[in-house]
């Protein structure tokens, strides 16, 4: 699904020259779940920005789906990135002057969905997550396990084929983030490709592969026996 | 504790240039603005108050009331004020002032009009304050033929010579011995003169006795602009209560004949300058100007601090961790609130600074647009300096108050772990001050455009009378006026010239008003009408349309004793209607009711504006005038004013005019009568750009910090999908709804109160249009959404991976 050849990402300001990846190279398969491991700085949420299609990367090839999307403008990143790709953060993202309905719809609305099939959709996002008695809450009315099950609805709502998801437990404590983690398994089993960059070897256990990342480089990858939700 | 506020406000005013910038700009305008309005309503209230005894004087001023017609004037008749002090022992003193008329002086080779020297009782300088520079003032005035004059006045004719002794001559050849020289009098004077002849010249000239009589008919003749100074502890409401003896006594016996009455009124000396509209009075202030730019100014004052306010709450984001840090570190919230009260009225203050000097620099062009003379030294009075640096002080105390107690209330564990995103309270005081701003730019902007058409319409308004390419002379000099046929025949020769006529009055300046008697149901009655005498040029001259009947005609051998036209509105009065014609008016009696002619209407003109649009058409009569009048006016060719000028110079000098060549240009003298309006129309539309630069400045920078907050919303929107178009939309949708909901909130008080302007202060005015509102809504719409454009632009395009990190 996803071919990273030799990718790499500079950063620069005045003075400083950054390499946040070194001629990275990675396989992703459709339907994997992959979690992706490193101490801080190493460059994990750089290279899940790039697999998103938030960022271009300075250097190599990204394939995405049979398509070389490295030199693609903001605008055609957009395009393909609003129908394949849900996003999950550690800070959950939502916006806090939205219902919770309002934010799960809110790729929907970009996509040019109408209401009636659009309040159909995100019922079944939030029925999936277990919220949909909360769809008329704002988010600050929830706690932090709701609110990134709410950013998980918001993620498949439109049914992505991948869905990238940086520390989604971060914030949480160890019984929410269990269910974060179950849901998201859950997704890959019903055919999801998930990456997923984290701190946490327990978060890590979820996936089928294990990618290790120090200063910009694989430095190496474990097949991993997934624990079952 | 307070020198740690200065310190710690300075840095911080430093250390954010662009915000600092954007209130420094703001409040500076605010308070420019605010200055002028303060020095110009403090100037208009401090009219005459200069006079030490200004508490004890009072104008006295006339109502009569003849045919059940009341007309107020501003003068009163010549011994009024002698009657009432022999009559009444509240009245201590007075002094009368009688306009010499616009008269030429000269000395030695200097010679110039004046037309502000009054005679005068030689009691001035008791009642008024002057500061006597040469002469005594207890016996400057009390000889036949003395003048005193202003030090300026006195200057301009005598230079460097001695002007005590010296002599000028008026056109007349009399001659005035300088007896005295006053300083000149400040601008906030309301009768203001530059020299005055005394009292004694017109006794002298008429003899004592007939000067000094208190014969009833001299009771009947409107005189002099008089004042009397009471005595300690009286008032003028005693007189007025006892004047039906008064009047009883010396003027009952003709009024009673001429079916008229009269009634004493008076103001005090320092409230003459707003005492309305009198026949005959000086130039008068306006109070509801003075409300009109007191509003403006406070509203003006309190958009800069509310812009203040905005922009500090605004910043409460980057503010709340300083919070929370100090607090933290054993602030009290009182010493947080002090820390912000310290950095607004710091700004205030430095804005303040910057304004007086703008104000030191821009007060000439003030002067010109306000028509005062208010000099540049008046920033060095100290008590307005101080009045003025206190109210920058409040200003600054108002504005730093909402956002000194709101940030110093922030709890430091929220704002410390950053989940305090900067009050959502905080965002909805901000919407509704943006929504005042705009409410009251748009109010201005709809009050520059109405005030702009009702000037236009008040200037290009068909008169009924043609005001193009006319010239008119005055001659002054009754040698010369008896010329006038003369003249009129060697100008009608002129191939500039079509044509020209000589009356006592042209449009504009029509203003002789007497009792005639009309024909009315068969009885003739009393009643007041505007007279014009002519001759039988005039009709062509100016053009006028006849509803009824003919002009005069030269071969009808009657028309010059007998014939009269009046306008539509006498025929309506009158009940003639369409039979106005071989109606009767009797004119110029004597006071036992006989002599003068009897007049028959052969003719109703059209009406036509012959005075300016502030007053509702009269009845006007025109009839041909026995002698030579004062004005002439010359219809030019078109195009060829200038030739036609040197031509008309030429005769002027040829018939040995004793004053140099002076005309004016009626389309000229006509637009000068709206000078007021115009005045309103500049000031409005200064006070609107300011309004709408404050209100720009506001949003530009309240619009950078709704794009820094937003920026967490604006980069996960583009990562679900959001495009740039769909971000700069929502941002500018917000803005706009509320700069639309100001529109809507200023649009039914603009209608109001410019509703009631227009009605009060016109007798002929637009309607209000719709199409104003569209337009000050389009241009405020406009310009919001150009301040908030560059910010929002920057907003939507930047880097969303950035942004959801946003924290």
């Amino acid at each position: 699904m996803i071919h990273v050849k030799e990718i790499s990402k500079v950063f620069r300001t005045d003075e400083v020259e950054t390499t946040a990846l070194d001629k990275i190279s990675l396989e992703i398969k459709e339907g994997e779940f992959i979690a992706v491991m490193g101490p801080s700085g190493c460059g994990k949420s750089t290279l899940l920005n790039i697999l998103g299609l938030l960022d271009n990367p300075s250097g190599g090839e990204l394939h995405f789906v049979d398509k070389e999307v490295s030199r693609y403008s903001e605008r055609q990143r957009a395009g393909l990135r609003k129908h394949n790709i849900g996003f999950i953060f550690q800070n959950f993202n939502l916006i806090d002057e939205l219902t919770v309905f309002d934010n799960v719809a809110l790729p929907l609305v970009y996509q040019g969905i109408g209401k009636a099939k659009r309040k159909k959709m995100v019922d079944e996002a939030l029925r999936r997550v277990n919220m949909q008695h909360r769809s008329k809450h704002y988010p600050l009315q929830l706690s932090g396990g709701q609110q990134q099950r709410v950013a998980v609805a918001r993620a498949v709502v439109s049914n992505p084929k991948l869905i990238l998801a940086d520390e989604p437990t971060g914030n949480l404590d160890s019984q929410h983030g269990e269910d974060v983690m179950n849901l998201l398994t859950e997704l890959n089993q019903q055919g999801t490709t998930l990456v997923m960059v984290t701190h946490s070897e327990s978060d890590a256990s979820y996936a089928q592969r294990i990618v290790k990342l120090f200063d910009g480089a694989v430095v190496g990858e474990n097949i991993n026996q997934p624990k079952v939700a | 504790m307070f020198k740690n506020f200065i310190k710690t406000a300075i840095r911080n005013i430093t250390s954010s240039k662009f915000y600092s910038l954007l209130n420094i700009l703001g409040l500076s305008i605010g308070l420019i603005a605010f200055v002028f309005i303060f020095i110009y309503i403090r100037d208009e209230l401090s009219y005459d108050k200069h006079h030490a005894k200004h508490e004890r004087i009072h104008r006295l001023e006339s109502q009569f009331t003849i045919s059940n017609k009341a007309d107020q004037w501003a003068i009163v008749p010549i011994p009024m004020a002698p009657a009432l002090q022999l009559e009444y022992p509240e009245v201590e003193s007075y002094v009368r002032f009688q306009n010499t008329g616009n008269t030429l002086y000269r000395h030695g080779e200097k010679e110039y009009y004046e037309e502000d020297f009054y005679y005068t009782d030689s009691t001035v300088f008791q009642v008024f304050t002057h500061h006597m520079l040469m002469g005594n003032p207890d016996k400057a005035l009390t000889e036949p033929n003395a003048i005193v004059l202003t030090q300026s006045t006195a200057k301009k004719y005598f230079g460097g010579e001695n002007p005590m002794g010296n002599i000028i001559t008026n056109a007349d050849n009399r001659q005035y011995k300088v007896t005295g020289v006053i300083e000149d009098l400040p601008g906030n004077t309301h009768l203001k003169y530059d020299g005055l002849i005394s009292a004694m010249t017109l006794a002298a000239e008429h003899g004592e006795e007939e000067f000094n009589s208190m014969e009833p008919v001299r009771f009947w003749n409107i005189g002099v602009y008089s004042y009397v100074l009471l005595k300690e502890n009286a008032g003028m409401q005693s007189i007025h209560d006892k004047f039906q003896g008064f009047y009883d006594k010396y003027m009952k016996s003709i009024g009673d004949q001429i079916n008229a009455s009269f009634t004493l009124m008076s103001s005090p000396l320092a409230d003459t300058h707003f005492s309305g509209n009198l026949s005959s009075d000086r130039p008068t202030g306006n109070k509801t100007y003075v409300y009109i730019f007191s509003a403006v100014a406070l509203f003006i004052l309190l958009l800069a601090a509310i812009n203040y306010m905005n922009m500090a709450t605004a910043r409460s984001l980057k503010r709340s961790k300083e919070v929370g840090i100090r607090k933290v570190s054993g602030a009290y919230r009182g010493q947080l609130i002090g820390q912000f009260l310290s950095e607004s009225v710091i700004l205030t203050v430095i804005s303040f600074i910057i304004a007086l000097g703008v104000v030191y620099l821009l007060m000439p062009d003030f002067n010109n647009l306000s028509g005062k003379e208010i000099p540049e030294a008046i920033l060095t009075n100290p008590v307005l300096l101080i009045q003025l640096f206190l109210i920058a002080v409040i200003i600054g105390l108002v504005a730093g108050s909402y956002p000194a107690f709101y940030l110093s209330s922030f709890n430091p564990a929220k704002v410390l772990k950053g989940t305090t995103s900067g009050g959502r309270a905080g965002g909805r005081l901000r919407r509704v001050l943006v929504v005042f701003q705009f409410w009251v730019a748009t109010m201005m902007v709809i009050g520059t455009l109405i005030v702009s058409n009702q000037l236009d319409y008040l200037q290009s308004k068909d008169l009924g009378f043609d005001k193009k390419n006319q010239v008119v002379l005055e001659l002054q000099d009754s040698a010369f006026r008896a010329k006038q046929a003369t003249l009129i025949d060697e100008l009608k020769q002129s191939s500039y010239i079509e044509n020209a006529t000589n009356t006592t009055g042209v449009p504009g300046r029509t203003n002789w008003t007497q009792v005639v008697r009309v024909e009315k149901e068969g009885k003739m009655i009393d009643d007041l009408m505007v007279m014009c005498f002519v001759d039988y040029n005039f009709q062509d001259v100016y053009d006028l349309e006849l509803a009824q009947g003919r002009y005069f005609d030269k071969s009808m051998g009657t028309d010059q004793q007998e014939a009269v036209i009046i306008n539509e509105t006498a025929a309506k009065m009158y009940g003639w209607h369409d039979e106005a014609l071989g109606k009767k008016i009797h004119h110029g009696f004597g006071e036992d009711m006989d002599g003068g002619r009897i007049l028959k209407v052969i003719g109703v003109v059209k009406d036509y504006h012959f005075k300016s649009l502030h007053n509702k058409m009269q009845p006007l009569m025109i009839a041909l005038s026995e002698y030579p009048n004062y004005l002439v006016t010359a219809k030019v060719k078109d195009g060829k004013i200038p030739q036609a000028l040197d031509y008309i110079e030429t005769k002027w000098n040829s018939f040995g005019a004793k004053r140099p060549f002076d005309y004016r240009i009626l389309e000229e003298s006509l637009h000068e009568m709206y000078d007021g309006e115009q005045k309103i129309a500049v000031i409005f539309r200064v006070a609107a750009g300011i309004s709408l630069i404050i209100a720009l400045i506001g949003l530009l920078g309240l619009s950078s910090f709704v794009a820094e907050q937003k920026t967490k919303e604006i980069g996960i929107r583009k990562v679900v999908g959001a495009s740039v178009q769909n971000v700069l939309q929502l941002l500018y949708k917000e803005f706009a709804l509320l700069i639309v909901i100001g529109l809507t909130l200023a649009v039914p008080l603009a209608w109001w109160g410019m509703g009631s302007w227009l009605e009060r202060n016109f007798i002929y005015h637009i309607d209000i249009h719709w199409l104003n509102f569209l337009i000050a809504g389009f241009v405020a719409l406009i310009i919001g959404l150009l301040a908030i454009s560059y910010h929002t632009i920057k907003a939507a395009t930047g880097n969303m991976v950035d942004a959801i990190k946003y924290e």
